[in-house]
């Protein structure tokens, strides 16, 4: 069976990813262990001290078992059996639960709070990210790459066009599901500005295995001229190549899926390109914001993307297709 | 003797509520006097005679629990290989990022099965094949209640299971998650969709008749002497799990009928564009599906609670918290459903409710397993093969356990959630709370089946590989899942951090599967020339080693007086007494097959049941409704419907010719002096419960009908739309008043035949089913001007009416039935069984047809 | 009371309040939630339905208690087979179970004393 992504994107075979196994672990670009949020940050605390009581737990069971049924003690009294359902299956939960429970759900409502400035509506499409900031008029359309300012709780408002999808970017904090018909609603405070991964995690067909996302946090001030600028039309191409690549883009009527403000592509199927080139990855986090990886995908991206909405321009010439990636990497 | 002349044992013994006449509790001197040897082997002869299985080509016929039991246990098992192997192609998928072994739709097909198949076509399955198998066994008695019931639903079984897991082979499965969310799973192409929804529904149909059988076996069928408080604790659990699939599978039902009207004639109820809501799905989904869970542990436990005394060499402690245990488990599992929803968006609010609840059932759950080791302590433990296999479970379970405390916290779900974190958790659980005592069962009870012993050796092997393997497998899984991988990717990029935990899993998984084999390996191998097991193997004091070595079809030679809970430790005189047909039903002068009921809390003689005997009747109403099931998954429908009317036919020959025959005799002798009835009607038959039983299932999906509706209400602020019609209410009120009439004349009918007024009776069931007629017309005519594709609120009361109608129709055949039975002679003034039966049946009925006709007319008026 | 030392049904009227308790209290709330009438009502609502509920598991509580009759003869293993031993059995497993149903009310009723509001 073909290999669905050219072997050259995950750039390892062979021998290399054994080398990557075990440094790659450290990195934990999409790991709830190293979190970069108010959420995330009380989460990870948690999960330590539960691990640690877990741990606790299961060696006190365990060690129990295995020290009666190896060392074959002196029979104890039935008196004695039924103090340690009592106080095993009984007492200790009880007072254990009632700590955790009064704890998580006094956390509950904290990590819904309503957020204080921004508020981004996300929807999840197949297999892709339509993000939009809201503001007076109309918002500022993006796709596949959030961007939130640390310091200040933002509000995600998640809807879905066709499946159910999960909004997750375990560096900020939990998930929330996106349901046709509904919308849901959650708020994230990112702490440490950086770029963190995200990914679909509610299964949702074909390529839901290609259906991630990069969360941005950004110092407040660099996120304010950041958005000023999103909000402007696309840049016009300058090199020949580019203005080429502009007429492709036109002429291969790319402009019925993808808005790109400011030229009369308009469409709202696929996501808008206004600011392509500014972005951090291609195919909702599939692959490297890379010249030859997009060539690729315009090409033919259901070789990447199974099930993928957008159709093949295999038809197109090679030459085309690079005016065209010059004329996409330049809209910044 | 009559009645009055029995003096109770007690206080508050329901003694005088028997119809028995003679002795009863047998005194030591009856009990002590031995049986005439030549007339013992005569009875024997008699007893072997009747309870002969068919040879030959007619095996497939036979009925027997033993010889179901082992059909059903041994198809389970294969359809768990297959979804294992499906598991191990997945492994191999995900062992390297980017990897092209799979494609992403065969992938999906591949989880969408494996899920399902586990639950579906392993789990639950091997629950009742194991229960099938054993119950009588552990009861001291012949059979279970209604054998051919077994073999029916062991045929849809096997029908549905190579119908719904062949499908992987013609790449037609279905491959949108074994929780078949809408919108993805409505709007699916191809027949995979289908196949999941009928197939399934199906087999559940099959799980609910296991249920009621093993609920009556356990309440009715116990040997007399053993009360409630000495019944084994596999016995309890079985009662609280068959309760438990009574509640938990009807919604699911009533979930895959809506699904189903949705897939094939487009009625809007998860499409949100037509006033639907995919998340009524979710909730039905979990309704069932947690419990589910429980529904997979308990009974696996409950094998543990057998193992550990054995080990332990002493009586189980905290036995009445082991009832509480399971029971409290029992209720609580249905207050946990929505934390598979933690991440949906509902109110906090309601998610610390589910949150709570979850965090409750803890404590149940802690109680057993402390149970486990205060048993251990109180005797002195050995490590027998069964107990290395409960150890190990233990050890893996409470880990799955400790994992499920993290994750029923709904803010650390949030992370969680749907990542290989909760892969690890579920597979903890499962095998700690399932496949590790399953196996240990299986060693522990394999001479009672086979009359053989497993290897000592091979068992070890396995035990260790399993362990290992599993370990290797899952443990990694909870760190993968924190890094942030997400269930259900068919790949995943190089640079996560996951590679290495991916291909530790990958090795993992073949190292357990090898531990598998070995086990597989074991059980099939031939061991036609190893001697015969003793027949305690293990030194057990429960009534499942009173079995014959070598095999005897009858189950046990004579169905002992029991006044122990570990009756081969405390009553040392009963397993020769057994064998030589001292106590009761020793023998089978009339050739019949029998068995002993006895009240369900004392366990009091009541009657003799004559069970039904082998036939063809099960397997070809299997097959019937197998195709009537199967079929429309490829849009068949006239031979479908055919096949349904066929199925029907089957199932009415079954019941004329095997149930509620007239005896030959109103009384006869039971042994030990007891004369008891041969026929009883009303609430002290077993038959009567099943309807009962079968009933409440029934109001439960009812129930989720009525649900949903109010699920609307309250998630759509367009439900019912301001503009849309409503039902006709005033053929809605002419509809209830004629299904009122139509149960008046069944209950009249009862009364009539009882009375001896045998034409009245009939003319009253001869009204019946055409008052119901009426009753249908009427209330069809009231809602046939609303179009159920346009919006979910007509759409829903079309669905309450399609449930009321096909109900009443079922109503209306009883009624038939029960007329031809009086007209052929069948039934009669004191036989009236299947008169008590339908009366029961329409008493449920009536409150279908009273709130649906609600449902449909009024309260939408009121929204 | 004479019906109740033979019954299993009495056995679970603890859990069985559980479950209508917690069905109410979550249907209450999400009809309160769902068409936004204000919070305090849920509140209220779910606090005076756990009140019911616990006097009636704890009326249930002092019946198996009376029917377990533990303080006679100290028996908490009932393996006799005797009425007497089942009618013990029965209280005693019913008290264990209006215990845990106790926790378990008590456990459902904390999310309205610690989550404000709606979202």
């Amino acid at each position: 069976m073909p290999n669905p992504v050219p072997q050259r994107y995950h750039g390892l075979s062979g021998m290399a990813w054994l080398s990557t196994l075990f440094l790659a672990g450290c990195k934990g670009q999409q790991s709830v262990l190293a979190p970069a949020g108010r959420d995330a940050e009380v989460l990870a605390g948690l999960f330590w001290v539960l691990l640690a009581g877990a741990v606790v737990l299961w060696l006190a069971v365990n060690g129990l078992m295995l020290y009666i049924a190896h060392l074959n003690p002196r029979p104890q009294s039935r008196r004695m059996a039924e103090g340690l359902i009592i106080g095993g299956g009984i007492v200790l939960p009880t007072l254990l639960l009632t700590a955790l429970l009064i704890y998580s759900l006094r956390e509950m409502p904290r990590q819904r709070e309503a957020g204080s400035g921004l508020t981004v509506r996300i929807t999840g499409e197949s297999w892709w990210w339509r993000v939009e900031y809201l503001r007076e008029g109309t918002p500022i359309a993006s796709a596949n790459e959030v961007r939130l300012p640390t310091g200040s709780r933002s509000e995600l408002v998640l809807e879905a066009s066709e499946y159910i999808h999960s909004f997750w970017i375990p560096a900020f904090g939990g998930k929330t599901d996106m349901i046709p018909g509904r919308t849901t609603r959650m708020s994230l405070e990112p702490t440490k500005s950086g770029e963190y991964r995200g990914q679909c995690t509610e299964f949702c067909g074909e390529s839901h295995a290609r259906m991630a996302l990069i969360g941005v946090a950004m110092e407040p001030q660099d996120f304010a001229e950041w958005l000023t600028a999103q909000a402007g039309p696309a840049d016009d191409p300058l090199t020949p190549q580019a203005m080429r690549g502009r007429d492709i883009f036109l002429r291969e009527g790319c402009g019925g899926c993808h808005t790109i403000r400011g030229t009369p592509a308009q469409g709202a199927v696929g996501p808008d390109l206004t600011h392509f080139g500014g972005r951090r990855s291609l195919a909702a986090a599939t692959l490297p914001m890379e010249r030859q990886a997009l060539i690729d995908w315009l090409r033919d991206p259901a070789a990447i993307k199974p099930g993928v909405r957008m159709p093949a321009y295999d038809h197109v010439p090679e030459a085309d297709l690079a005016d065209l990636a010059t004329y996409l990497e330049g809209l910044e | 003797m009559s009645a009055s002349d029995v003096s109770p044992t007690a206080p508050g013994s329901d003694v005088l509520d028997s119809p028995m006449q003679g002795v009863w509790p047998p005194t030591p001197a009856m009990l002590a006097s031995p049986v005439d040897p030549d007339l013992s082997r005569a009875q024997a002869k008699r007893l072997r005679k009747a309870w002969e299985t068919p040879r030959g080509w007619r095996h497939v016929t036979a009925v027997n629990n033993t010889h179901v039991g082992k059909w059903y246990a041994m198809t389970a098992l294969a359809f768990m290989l297959g979804a294992g192997v499906l598991a191990l192609l997945m492994r191999i998928q995900l062992a390297v990022p980017e990897n092209g072994f799979l494609d992403s739709d065969r992938f999906n097909q591949f989880f969408t099965m494996h899920g399902s198949a586990m639950m579906f076509l392993f789990a639950v399955p091997m629950f009742e094949a194991i229960s099938i198998l054993l119950l009588p066994a552990l009861l001291g008695t012949r059979d279970m209640p209604f054998p051919r019931l077994s073999a029916y639903g062991y045929w849809c079984f096997l029908i549905g299971g190579i119908f719904v897991l062949g499908s992987v082979l013609f790449d037609a499965a279905p491959s949108s998650g074994w929780f078949m969310y809408p919108p993805l799973a409505t709007e699916s192409e191809g027949i995979g969709a289908d196949i999941w929804l009928l197939g399934l529904s199906f087999i559940e149909v099959a799980s609910i008749a296991a249920a009621v059988e093993l609920i009556v076996g356990v309440i009715k069928c116990r040997p007399p002497g053993m009360r409630i408080n000495l019944m084994p604790l596999y016995a309890w659990y079985v009662l609280v799990v068959g309760g438990m699939i009574l509640f938990a599978f009807p919604p699911l039902i009533a979930g895959d009928f809506l699904f189903e009207l949705q897939r094939s004639l487009d009625w809007p109820f998860f499409d949100p564009d037509r006033g639907g809501d995919p998340l009524l799905w979710q909730h039905l989904f979990w309704i069932f599906g947690h419990p589910e869970v429980y529904i997979i542990f308990l009974p696996s436990i409950a094998i543990a609670a057998m193992v550990v005394p054995t080990a332990a060499r002493v009586p189980i402690a905290g036995y009445s918290w082991i009832v509480l245990s399971a029971v409290g488990t029992g209720f609580l599992s249905f207050g946990l459903w929505v934390h598979h929803m933690f991440t949906t968006g509902l109110p906090a609010l309601s998610l610390g409710f589910f949150s709570a609840a979850s965090e409750a059932v803890v404590i149940p759950t802690g109680v057993q397993i402390f149970a486990f080791l205060a048993t251990l302590m109180v005797g002195r433990a050995r490590m027998i093969l069964p107990m290395l296999w409960i150890a190990g479970a233990v050890a893996i379970f409470t880990a799955g356990g400790l994992t499920g405390v993290m994750v029923a916290l709904a803010p650390f779900d949030w992370q969680v959630h749907d990542t290989y974190f909760i892969v690890a958790h579920l597979h903890y659980t499962l095998f700690g709370g399932m496949v590790f005592p399953v196996i240990g069962g299986v060693y522990y009870f394999f001479p009672v089946i086979k009359k053989k012993k497993l290897s000592e050796r091979l068992g070890r092997w396995s035990f260790w590989l399993c362990f290992t393997g599993f370990n290797i497998c899952f443990l990694p899984m909870h760190l993968t899942g924190l890094l942030g991988m997400p269930r259900r990717v068919y790949t995943y990029q190089a640079d996560l951090g996951w590679n290495a935990l991916n291909l530790v899993s990958t090795v993992g998984a073949f190292v357990l599967a090898l531990g598998i084999l070995v086990f597989v390996w074991d059980l099939v191998r031939p061991k036609r020339h190893e001697p015969h097991t003793p027949r305690n193997p293990w030194g057990a004091g429960t009534l499942e080693w009173t079995h014959d070595v070598p095999d005897e079809p009858w189950g046990v030679r004579s169905v002992p007086y029991i006044t122990s809970r570990y009756p081969l430790w405390d009553q040392p005189e009963l397993l020769a007494r057994m064998d030589a047909g001292r106590f009761y039903l020793p023998d089978a002068p009339e050739g019949l097959r029998e068995t002993m009921i006895t009240s369900a809390v004392d366990a009091v003689p009541l009657h003799v049941a004559r069970l039904s005997g082998p036939g063809w009747s099960p397997l070809v109403a299997a097959l019937f409704t197998g195709g009537a099931f199967i079929l429309p998954t490829f849009k068949i429908y006239t031979p479908a419907v055919i096949c349904g009317l066929l199925a029907i036919a089957a199932i009415l020959f079954w019941l004329w010719t095997a149930t509620a025959r007239i005896p030959e005799k109103p009384f006869k002798d039971g042994g030990l002096g007891l004369r008891l009835p041969t026929y009883v009607s009303g609430p002290k038959a077993p038959g009567w419960w099943a309807v009962f039983i079968t009933m409440l299932g029934d109001a439960t999906g009812f129930a989720s009908l009525v649900f949903g509706m109010f699920f609307y209400w309250t998630a759509r602020p367009d439900f019912p739309p301001p503009d849309s019609p409503h039902a006709d209410p005033v053929l809605s009120g002419i509809a209830a008043l004629l299904f009122g009439a139509a149960w008046a004349a069944t209950r009249l009918a009862r009364g009539l035949n009882a009375a001896g007024l045998i034409g009245a009776a009939r003319g009253s069931l001869l009204a019946g089913p055409l008052l119901a007629l009426a009753g249908c017309g009427a209330l069809i005519a009231a809602i046939l001007h609303l179009a159920p594709q346009t919006h979910v609120y007509p759409a829903m009361v079309w669905a309450l009416v399609i449930w009321t109608v096909s109900h009443v129709l079922c109503g209306a055949i009883m009624q038939g039935y029960c007329l031809a039975r009086s007209l052929a002679g069948r039934m009669t003034a004191q036989y009236d069984a299947d008169l008590w039966n339908t009366t029961l049946f329409w008493h449920f009925l009536l409150a279908t047809c009273l709130i649906g006709t609600a449902m449909v007319a009024l309260i939408p008026r009121a929204m | 009371m004479a019906q109740r030392h033979r019954s299993l049904w009495h056995m679970i009227i603890a859990p069985v309040i559980w479950a209508l308790h917690f069905l109410a209290v979550y249907c209450f709330s999400a009809i309160v939630c769902a068409k936004a009438a204000p919070f305090g009502w849920a509140q209220g609502g779910v606090l005076a339905m756990t009140a019911v509920a616990l006097a009636l598991i704890f009326w249930q509580a002092v019946l198996a208690w009376r029917q377990w009759d533990f303080l006679d003869d100290g028996d908490h293993v009932h393996e006799r087979p005797t009425a007497t031993s089942r009618r013990e059995f029965l209280g005693h497993a019913g008290l264990l179970l209006a215990i845990v149903s106790f926790i378990a009310v008590t456990f459902v009723t904390l999310p309205v004393l610690f989550v404000g509001d709606c979202r």
